[in-house]
Order: structure tokens, then C-alpha cells, then sequence
């Protein structure tokens, strides 16, 4: 069987039988269900949860505090406080009332300046500031992201089509234990008088990660293949 | 597949080809093993940060159905109090050993780890778990091999 | 069924809030120059061995917590104070580049892996 993929047609469906992934899956819940652990209403419950997260709310969180030095300046000092402004409470707004339990409850906005530079990794495996930016990309899940961007962030950087002057100072910030990090990039040029629902359109998933930098005329993270899944989730 | 594409995928395959360097035998005398190799095998396998690694493709992925129920399972699992997070981390990042750590996917590490905590902690037998599993392949056997609907719900 | 710390301590507090004031008095401040102890990560650990026997700068008190590798088996008796540690690249890497000597590195370790310089 290929060990690769092909990206330009669907993933090839096992016909012959099911997958252990899959099976495993269901025996595992079903088995969850049946002991009692959880009931299949607080699965939905959670999925429920995980549909209304993605990357809006912290890509206003920066567009207001480009707009508000004070609401930057809480940003920096109080970043649960500042989450709340855009709808996203990090200890309530999840079913279980004290944080989603891989995410935790505290958040830290990296502030980029013109000489810093911030990109965020978890060497260990792939903490994200899910709450308030939804899902982490497959990218970023990757052993190679791990390894490369602690050392050879410049590198791994212009493979993400940034490279930085060398006045500018590239911090890694390695998420390893339980702060989860949004970089709050530097408000790029030809964006004066804008509102703040036309910043928060050019703080992309990628800018609020680090490998990417927003501008005036790009309003999506560049594009990337995407692996097909044999029976993808889609909600 | 074009020629183009074929070259490619010769390039891939011939990249995973790397010589083994076997010790000359398995499970060594103590004498054999220094304090740095008792160190690298017995590392944290999750702890790559700094080793090498070549340039590759940044992509993307659709999310497989068994995937988010992974996922949601572990965050419910904490939810109710069966695990805390770091307990999972640690048995799915650094328990399974280092052959499971970068042979298996992503998600089935959760999903192994998910199956593995029932067991340990005694909320299931595993024989239990073997005849469930069991149970539902061949539930899937009469359902053409499918467990979800297109939608994503359970058959 | 065991019940873990997060239900019984953390509900409509959070983690790591619900454990402010446990751990003993922070041994280091910011601005303190460190190194990083290199201690047996036997078994588990959050603290990576790229980091280790480096020195660094502490630039914030960030939460307390129990260690990792303590809460990795849920036992959150001993909570520490977790720092933010800001590294030169330099100091962690000999071939990084010298033209890029303002690059830097941040990450978190608990007081158990400091060592006062």
C-alpha cells in the first residue's frame, strides 16, 4: 500500500474491511457509554462546543487593540478579561465550566513589535489556544514542525514565505506547559481608517500563529494541498 | 499517474529507504550500553525540538469522522473526571514508546491511549474491549464496512 | 470512578487559577539569570532536553501548578511556581547563525528545573 499521498485525487477507500481506526473509535465509545463514563449527549454536547470555535475571535481581539491602546495594554495585562470582550470566556464558555481540559485557562497575546517577531510551536505536541482560535492545522501537529522551528525558525519561516530582516528578533515561543500563545502582529501599512470588522479580515489563522503577516490586500492564508480523509467529518 | 508523477513518488519512497544499524543483539548486556544511549532509549519520545529534519510540503488535512470523535471522546473523558489532560499526554505521547510515537497517526495515538485508560483504570475489562471490538467489525461487515453515515452519525 | 483535580477544584475557577496560593514562596524574580538543570527525564517530562544545562532569563512569573510530570500522574499535592524563560538562540544552538544574534527563545519550566546562576 502507498505510504504517500496523491493529492490530486480522493483518498483511497478501504473496500474490504472496516478501518481499526474506525472500529476502535465506536468500541471505545460505545464502551465509555455503557459504563457510564459519559453519555452520548455530553459527546454532542462537546461536539456542539467544538463547531462554534475558530480563528474570529482572537482575529479581533487584534483588530481592536490596533484600534484601542488601552484594550492592548489589557491584552497584555489580562488576557482573559481581553477574550471576554470578543465573546470567548476561557473558563465558561465550554460545557464543563472550568476550561476546555487540553486548552487550560490561560492565554498569553505575544505582542510583535517592528524589531520582534513572534511564532508560536509546541515542540511536545501541539497545544493550541483552541478556544479562541478553533482546531490546529495539520501542519503544526507535524514531528518536522516540532524539531525545526525551536532551531531553524528563519528557515522554517521563509518556507511559510516570511523571511525577516536581521535587526528584526524571531522569539519562538515553545507552548510546552499551560499558557497557550496568540501572537498579535504588527498592523501592516495601508490600513488607516479602517473599521475594525475590515482589520479583523486580514488577521488570518497563519498571522495569529506567527508564519504569517498580515497585510492590506491579503485576506486569506495562502494555499496549501490538503490531504483528503477516507470518510471526512464535516459539519 | 504521469511520468512527472511517478518520478515524484519514486523520490518519496527511496527517501524512506535508510540503512538499519543493528546492534548485534537484542536486548544487550548492561556493559554494553553507555549512559548515553541508556538516556536515548529511554527518552521521552515527544521531546523533539531540535533534531533534525528536512523541508517537506505544509499541508493541510480533512478531518476524519473517527478523528473528532477521538478528540471529543478525550475532552469528555476529562470533562467527567476519568483522566486530567497531562495524564493523557503522557500516555499518548511518551507511553506508547518510540515505534508507536512516529509509526502511528496522530489521532490513533489519542484513540490507542482513549482504549488503553478503560483498561488501566478499570472501568473495563479488556477482554471487554476485545469482544466489542470484535462485536463492532462485525457490525460494520454487514454495513459494507461502514460505522458513520455521510453526515458523520453512527450507522 | 476517580474524580479528577479539574472537576473538584476547578469548576467556574479554571486551571491553572485554581491553584493560586499553593505553591511555596517563588525562589526566583524576574530579571534572575538561571540555568537549567539537567535532571533524569526518566519516564516523562515537560521540561526539553534542548534546554538543558542552558542559561536564561526569567521575564515572568506566569501560575502556579503542579509539575507536569506530577500531574501527568494526577497528583497535584506539590505545586510550584512556573516561570517564563527567555533564552538567547545562540546560547541554545552553536550553529545558529551569528548575523541573527537578537533571535530569541521563550518557553515555561517549573521552579524544580531552575538553578540560580
Amino acid at each position: 500500500m502507498s505510504n504517500s499521498h496523491d493529492h490530486d485525487h480522493k483518498a483511497a477507500p478501504m473496500v474490504d474491511e472496516v478501518s481499526d481506526f474506525e472500529a476502535l473509535e465506536v468500541a471505545v465509545r460505545e464502551l465509555c457509554i455503557e459504563k457510564g463514563l459519559f453519555t452520548q449527549a455530553d459527546h454532542n454536547e462537546w461536539t456542539e462546543y467544538m463547531h462554534t470555535l475558530g480563528p474570529t475571535p482572537a482575529a479581533r481581539l487584534v483588530a481592536k487593540a490596533w484600534l484601542d491602546e488601552d484594550y492592548k495594554q489589557l491584552c497584555i495585562d489580562d488576557p482573559v478579561k481581553a477574550s471576554l470582550e470578543v465573546g470567548i470566556n476561557w473558563i465558561t464558555s465550554m460545557p464543563s465550566n472550568f476550561g476546555t481540559p487540553s486548552d487550560y485557562c490561560n492565554p498569553r497575546i505575544l505582542v510583535d513589535t517592528p524589531t520582534l517577531k513572534h511564532v508560536v510551536v509546541c515542540t511536545l505536541c501541539s497545544c493550541y489556544p483552541r478556544p479562541i482560535l478553533g482546531q490546529s492545522p495539520e501542519w503544526y501537529r507535524t514531528p518536522n514542525y516540532r524539531r525545526r522551528m525551536v532551531r531553524w525558525p528563519r528557515q522554517v519561516l521563509s518556507e511559510f514565505g516570511l523571511q525577516l530582516p536581521e535587526d528584526v528578533e524571531i522569539r519562538v515561543a515553545d507552548s510546552n506547559q499551560k499558557t497557550r500563545y496568540v501572537v498579535m502582529p504588527v498592523r501592516p501599512e495601508g490600513t488607516d481608517g479602517w473599521t475594525e470588522d475590515q482589520l479583523a479580515e486580514i488577521v488570518t489563522r497563519d498571522c495569529l500563529i506567527g508564519v504569517a503577516m498580515p497585510r492590506a490586500d491579503r485576506k486569506a492564508d495562502d494555499k496549501r494541498p490538503v490531504i483528503p480523509a477516507i470518510h471526512p467529518y464535516g459539519h | 499517474m504521469s511520468n512527472r508523477e511517478k518520478i515524484m513518488r519514486h523520490l518519496n519512497i527511496v527517501g524512506q529507504l535508510q540503512p538499519a544499524l543493528h546492534q548485534p543483539q537484542h536486548a544487550p548486556t548492561g556493559d554494553l550500553i553507555d549512559n548515553a544511549h541508556f538516556r536515548a532509549y529511554t527518552r521521552a519520545s515527544h521531546d523533539v525540538g531540535g533534531e533534525a529534519d528536512v523541508p517537506i510540503t505544509w499541508e493541510e488535512k480533512e478531518e476524519e469522522i473517527w478523528e473528532h470523535n477521538t478528540f471529543v471522546t478525550c475532552e469528555v473523558l476529562a470533562w467527567r473526571g476519568v483522566w486530567n489532560a497531562e495524564e493523557r499526554r503522557r500516555r499518548q505521547n511518551v507511553d506508547v514508546g518510540q515505534t508507536i510515537y512516529l509509526g502511528l497517526p496522530y489521532y490513533g495515538r489519542w484513540l490507542m491511549t482513549i482504549a488503553l485508560i478503560l483498561v488501566d483504570k478499570q472501568h473495563v475489562k479488556l477482554t471487554e474491549l476485545i469482544d466489542k471490538i470484535e462485536e463492532v467489525k462485525q457490525r460494520a461487515h454487514k454495513q459494507d464496512g461502514l460505522l458513520y453515515d455521510a453526515k458523520g452519525h453512527d450507522l | 470512578m476517580s474524580s479528577s483535580h479539574h472537576v473538584e477544584k476547578a469548576t467556574n475557577v479554571g486551571d491553572p487559577q485554581c491553584f493560586k496560593g499553593e505553591a511555596p514562596p517563588a525562589k526566583f524574580k524576574v530579571g534572575d539569570r538561571v540555568r537549567i538543570r539537567n535532571l533524569p527525564d526518566i519516564f516523562y517530562t515537560r521540561s526539553q532536553m534542548y534546554l538543558r544545562e542552558a542559561e536564561a532569563t526569567v521575564v515572568k512569573l506566569v501560575y502556579e501548578s503542579p509539575p507536569a510530570e506530577d500531574e501527568a500522574w494526577d497528583n497535584t499535592d506539590s505545586p510550584e511556581w512556573f516561570y517564563s524563560l527567555l533564552f538567547k538562540q545562540s546560547d541554545l544552538w552553536p550553529d545558529y547563525p551569528k548575523k541573527f544574534e537578537a533571535d530569541t527563545l521563550e518557553t515555561e519550566l517549573s521552579e524544580r528545573w531552575l538553578e540560580a546562576l
